[in-house]
């Protein structure tokens, strides 16, 4: 999954934040930073945990839901760290590691959305074992993601977003997907790539607190862990990325980043419903867009959209095509990194649903 | 639409005089700016200060309505931050606020916070905040206001040395909202500078009532958390210092204005000839007045934008000043930036008018009032010298009486500066007076043949009319000047005593690292002192009750400004139910010995006599001391301060001794370093006194300028008679001097017991209500005699100016004088 990867790359958490858009990140080399290189054997628990010589991480989870009443409920929560520099030290009040978190609910009223921001090295936010080694954490302020044991899942993730507050509890039965060739997850045709898994079959119920009242919420989530310290290659300028669960169990994930000469990049995973998996190639991916929105992306402007895709995948001898829609085209973020994010609904041979996220220019 | 027109044309008829005689235009001009500009300067602060008040409750653009800080004042711990923020508390932030001292002992203050963790800001601030990774990265970044950095002599990218040894990070010239005059720092690269373990406080932003009784209860023991009332106590403790400031002012804009009525006075000869010129054909009262209040109001406006826009520049520069003075006296912050508030612009202009009314306007009307025969009577009547000084007189008396009827129901500052300024206007008015009557008895001393001497004092009568406003405004200058240099020199005298007598320790030692008992049992150690503090609000104000060792070296000598002597033995002897207070406690609450002070104790009510107060300079708050056990007594959970202050014997290396009882270095400061820091702080406190008696002195100078400058070119074909007549320059020169020299000297001397009348007042009076501190009073003859060298500089400097422009006019007066026009 690339998702926000090139995105935060490209503008640099920190130069962003502080400095406004500062695009140039997204061509440099990430010198200094280790870099991701082919057939490095990913290895949980280790690889749940932070990996501070890398520019850039995150845990990401997107969650369809729907409560009792049918109503249709969306959630989506991440934690990002990057590393300021390749230099500094990582630990105490002069660490060189900055993390932000988002979090944003898809209620059936509308679209709510939250960003934190925290210096690393103080224990204000963090992914960590607990001292026996036997409890996975991810936390920024009173944002925690509590595994049940060394692994983020199963586990359970309490946040709020405006006045909202969202408990969620999370089962698996599925082993965890390695996207691209054994985690290594390319970008690009020269050489720009991630480590990336996923858990594509999150069994979820929960909770959520409105003021005096409470509702319970079930359905199906979607996990990423991603590091990186490479940026994009000079021509791309953003991505389109889906995930879907399908009626029949099976997930799949595919992303295009988005070339300036036209030659995007797409690669994807299909899961099937035991949790085995097989990389798609760009040549297996057609994405097209069917309809343009225009999307309010705050302060009075509005930005057009794809709201609306044509998909089709080839999976060995299997032909697949969905039409894509977004439930709600009104999920803009408009954090200090804005971008779409929302659920989605995929009419087509095998229906499903599942989220979508447009970044870039 | 015909009456408009009439005005219009009465109007261009009348500002003709000022086309004609552009340098009286000129004064007029520059005594309405001048007293507007300074006027308008402090305005300015003062309302910033005002609106900076109410942000008190913000913190670097963040709010802070509450703080939790350590109970024993020893800091937070990281860990006790942490859980607070993991428990959903997002508005607690951490700040790191250190006074510092660099290495050429000139203190600073540093503050320093993680701008990551502030409440959430609008989001531009983040991106104004546009370096992140050089502040909070080796070598990381501190923030210097362009004041501070002038004053410690830091360029960007340059680091201050401390007198600690460390170095402060390069330097950045750049604030962030409500920095005030401190250094900002990012707090982990602060921490890690100055190798702090712990922070100074956490602030709260916005906190509801439930909220704050959850937080409470999560609030590890060692902890409390407390409302910020800031906006309350500095609104409160300020008040003083404003109206200080607000008198200052005041002064200076009627300086100014005595400027504009000194332009007026020279012109009202011309133009009230111009005025019955237009009454004699026909131009009707109402017409002229309607044409008077036009001028008035056109030079109101004129006067006030110019004022405005020279104010503004003068404040921003005078704002580090007073900026310091606050953050120094009561902790207040003021931001770097004026701004520019309508209500100080409406005030300003309707200051000017009314000063234009009355200096310019009701002359010129009372002229038209008079018949034309009157006015032609005064035209052709070349002086009323005489009516003039026995109005002058009458008016200084009725002044005096009024501030002697006021003096004995005096209660607040305001009311001190009525009194002070009607006894300042009242010696300005009898001023002339003196001065006439001075130039007679001399002319009557003088032997007949030193006609050139009485030639010369008789030249003073032609002079005096001229300029016996600008004297007037000159006496009124060195008056505050004398009256203001002595209050701040007693008081400085007063603040080096008592901080040499309280200051008797050879070393104070920060706690938090020390092995007490360790140094207790030293060999060493000769006397130490260590004390209880006990903080809360009495009469509605901030409240410290110091729990002492009453045998303690430094108690022995404690300065005592009033004591009932048994009651007082009582105290050292560690009596029950006595307490002494400080001389705040005493003026500004009007407690009095042997009163009983009521204080709601975790043990109940309790009644305490006061049997003493201590000289406690420099503090905001009210204070009192009650023996070390006695505080135990009655708060037993008072905390021990953070600090002791340790004697040691002679042979004794204090070094040693310390790092022996796990001091570290940079724990300890020594008695004679905090007295340099003290002075210093004091120095830096008082310099908006000093800025101001320059400014209004300046004032002055103008206002004699423009004085001789009009005196010369209305006497210029008297002049060039005199030199026809065959007189020498060098006995010109004399003529003209020596009665200026007389009759500024004279109103020099004047100054001298007026200043010090003045100086009695403000230090046994004003500075008590103001402050609640008294001292005694250290009159010396340097201030009046620099005075003097500043006065006869700017006489000087008039002199020559105004001269060389005679000069070069008087060829041209002496071919007028012998008919020549060619």
């Amino acid at each position: 999954m690339i998702r926000l990867l090139f995105f935060l790359l490209s503008m640099s958490m920190v130069h962003l934040i502080f400095a406004g858009d500062t695009y140039d990140v997204l061509r440099s080399k990430g010198e200094g930073f280790s870099l991701v290189v082919p057939n490095k054997k990913l290895v949980f628990p280790r690889d749940h945990l932070t990996h501070p010589k890398y520019r850039i991480e995150w845990w990401y989870l997107t969650a369809n839901l729907t409560d009792k009443t049918g109503r249709e409920w969306g959630a989506h929560w991440t934690l990002f760290r990057q590393a300021i520099n390749s230099k500094g030290q990582a630990e105490g009040w002069v660490s060189n590691q900055l993390w932000m978190a988002h979090a944003a609910l898809s209620t059936p009223d509308g679209f709510i959305y939250n960003e934190r921001f925290a210096r690393g090295g103080i224990g204000q936010a963090g992914v960590d074992l607990n001292a026996k080694g036997s409890q996975f954490s991810a936390w920024l302020d009173d944002w925690l993601w509590l595994g049940n044991e060394s692994a983020p899942l199963p586990g359970e993730l309490v946040f709020n977003v405006k006045d909202y507050r969202v408990r969620l509890s999370m089962k698996v039965n599925t082993p965890w997907v390695l996207n691209g060739i054994k985690g290594y997850s390319a970008k690009s045709d020269q050489g720009q790539a991630s480590y990336y898994y996923s858990q594509p079959h999150i069994s979820i119920t929960g909770e959520v607190k409105h003021g005096d009242q409470s509702l319970n919420v079930s359905g199906q989530g979607w996990m990423d862990h991603e590091w990186s310290s490479q940026p994009l290659a000079d021509s791309q300028s953003g991505w389109d990325w889906f995930s879907l669960h399908l009626e029949n169990g099976s997930a799949v994930m595919l992303y295009r980043l988005r070339n300036d000469n036209g030659k995007h990049f797409y690669s994807g995973t299909w899961i099937e419903q035991d949790g085995r998996s097989i990389a798609l190639k760009g040549s297996d991916i057609r994405l097209k867009i069917l309809e343009n929105k225009p999307v309010d992306i705050g302060n009075n402007k509005s930005k057009s959209l794809p709201i609306i895709w044509s998909v089709q995948v080839n999976k060995s001898n299997e032909r697949y095509q969905w039409r894509i829609e977004a439930n709600d085209s009104e999920h803009w973020l408009n954090t200090v990194y804005p971008y779409w994010e929302g659920p989605i609904i995929a009419h087509g041979d095998i229906s499903g649903i599942g989220y979508m996220e447009i970044t870039g220019r | 639409m015909e009456d408009l027109k009439r005005i219009g044309l009465l109007f261009m008829v009348m500002e003709s005089h000022y086309r004609r005689h552009p340098l009286q235009a000129l004064f007029l001009f520059i005594g309405l700016v001048t007293g507007v500009t300074l006027w308008v300067a402090i305005q300015f602060i003062n309302e910033h200060a005002r609106a900076s008040y109410l942000e008190a409750d913000q913190f670097l653009g963040a709010q802070a309505t509450h703080w939790i800080k350590s109970k024993d004042d020893t800091g937070i711990i990281l860990k006790d931050y942490i859980k607070l923020r993991r428990n959903g508390y997002r508005q607690i932030y951490p700040v790191l606020e250190v006074r510092l001292t660099s290495a050429d002992q000139q203190p600073v203050n540093l503050i320093a916070t993680d701008l990551l963790a502030l409440p959430p800001i609008d989001r531009g601030e983040y991106r104004d905040t546009n370096n992140w990774q050089s502040l909070t990265q080796f070598p990381f970044q501190a923030w210097y206001p362009a004041s501070l950095a002038k004053r410690l002599n830091i360029s960007t990218g340059k680091q201050l040395s401390l007198s600690s040894g460390i170095s402060l990070p390069p330097a950045l010239i750049q604030t962030r909202k409500q920095q005030g005059e401190r250094i900002f720092m990012d707090i982990g690269a602060a921490m890690t500078v100055l190798n702090r373990t712990s922070v100074s406080y956490l602030a709260v932003a916005g906190l509801s009532d439930e909220d704050a009784i959850s937080l409470s209860r999560l609030l590890p023991s060692n902890l409390k958390l407390m409302t910020n009332e800031q906006v309350l106590d500095l609104s409160e403790l300020t008040q003083s210092l404003h109206t200080h400031l607000n008198a200052m002012s005041l002064l200076s804009f009627a300086v100014g204005f005595f400027i504009v009525f000194n332009a007026v006075h020279f012109s009202l000869r011309i133009r009230t000839q111009t005025l019955t010129i237009l009454q004699e054909i026909g131009v009707s009262v109402r017409s002229i007045t309607l044409a008077i209040a036009v001028e008035t109001l056109l030079l109101s406006l004129l006067g006030t934008g110019f004022g405005l826009i020279l104010g503004y520049a003068l404040g921003q520069a005078l704002l580090p000043v007073v900026a310091s003075t606050l953050q120094n006296l009561y902790g207040a912050v003021l931001d770097h930036h004026l701004i520019l508030q309508p209500i100080v612009i409406f005030k300003a202009w309707s200051l000017t008018l009314l000063g234009l009314v009355l200096a310019l306007a009701w002359p010129l009307w009372s002229r038209t009032r008079q018949t034309i025969l009157k006015q032609r009577e005064l035209i052709v009547e070349k002086s009323e010298d005489r009516k003039i000084l026995k109005r002058f007189t009458l008016i200084a008396f009725g002044l005096a009486i009024l501030a002697m009827l006021m003096y004995p129901s005096l209660s607040t500052v305001t009311q001190w500066f009525v009194m002070l300024a009607l006894m300042l206007f009242s010696a300005a008015f009898i001023l002339p007076v003196l001065l006439a009557l001075s130039l007679s008895a001399l002319q009557a001393l003088l032997p007949e043949k030193s006609w050139r001497l009485r030639w010369a004092l008789s030249d003073g009568w032609a002079q005096l009319p001229g300029i016996r406003i600008a004297l007037m405004a000159l006496l009124l200058t060195l008056t505050a000047n004398v009256g203001v240099d002595t209050l701040v020199g007693s008081f400085r005298i007063a603040l080096t005593d008592y901080l040499q007598q309280r200051m008797s320790a050879d070393v104070y030692v920060q706690t938090k690292n020390l092995n007490l008992q360790k140094l207790l049992q030293s060999p060493g150690l000769e006397n130490h002192h260590l004390r209880y503090l006990v903080t809360f609000r009495w009469k509605k104000r901030k409240t410290l009750i110091r729990g002492m060792n009453t045998q303690a070296p430094d108690m022995l000598v404690l300065p005592i400004a009033e004591s009932d002597p048994e009651g007082l033995e009582s105290w050292y002897g560690n009596t029950d139910g006595v307490i002494l207070a400080n001389e705040q406690a005493q003026h500004l609450s009007g407690i009095k010995l042997g009163d009983h002070v009521e204080f709601d104790t975790p043990t109940g009510l309790h009644s305490f006599k006061v049997v003493g107060f201590y000289y406690d300079y420099g503090n905001s708050t009210y204070e009192f001391y009650l023996p070390f056990d006695r505080v135990k007594q009655y708060w037993p959970k008072a905390e021990l301060q953070p600090h002791i202050a340790v004697w040691l014997k002679e042979e004794v290396d204090p070094e040693s001794i310390l790092l022996d009882a796990g001091a570290q270095p940079g724990d300890w400061l020594y008695s004679n370093d905090i007295l340099q820091v003290s002075l210093s702080i004091f120095n830096r406190t008082f310099a908006i006194t000093a800025a101001m008696n320059v400014l209004t002195l300046a004032v002055a100078g103008i206002a004699l300028f423009a004085s001789l400058l009009a005196i010369h070119q209305q006497r210029l074909p008297e002049y060039a008679h005199w030199r026809s007549m065959g007189l020498k320059q060098r006995e010109w020169l004399g003529l003209i001097v020596l009665p200026l020299g007389v009759c500024v000297l004279i109103t020099w001397g004047l100054s001298i017991p007026l200043g010090s009348l003045m100086s009695i007042l403000m230090i046994e009076d004003l500075n008590v209500i103001s402050f609640g501190w008294t001292m005694p009073i250290e009159w010396r003859w340097e201030p009046a005699a620099h005075l003097l060298i500043i006065t006869t500089g700017i006489v000087i400097l008039t002199l020559v100016i105004s001269l060389t422009q005679v000069r070069f006019r008087l060829p041209q007066a002496l071919k007028q004088l012998g008919g020549d026009n060619g």
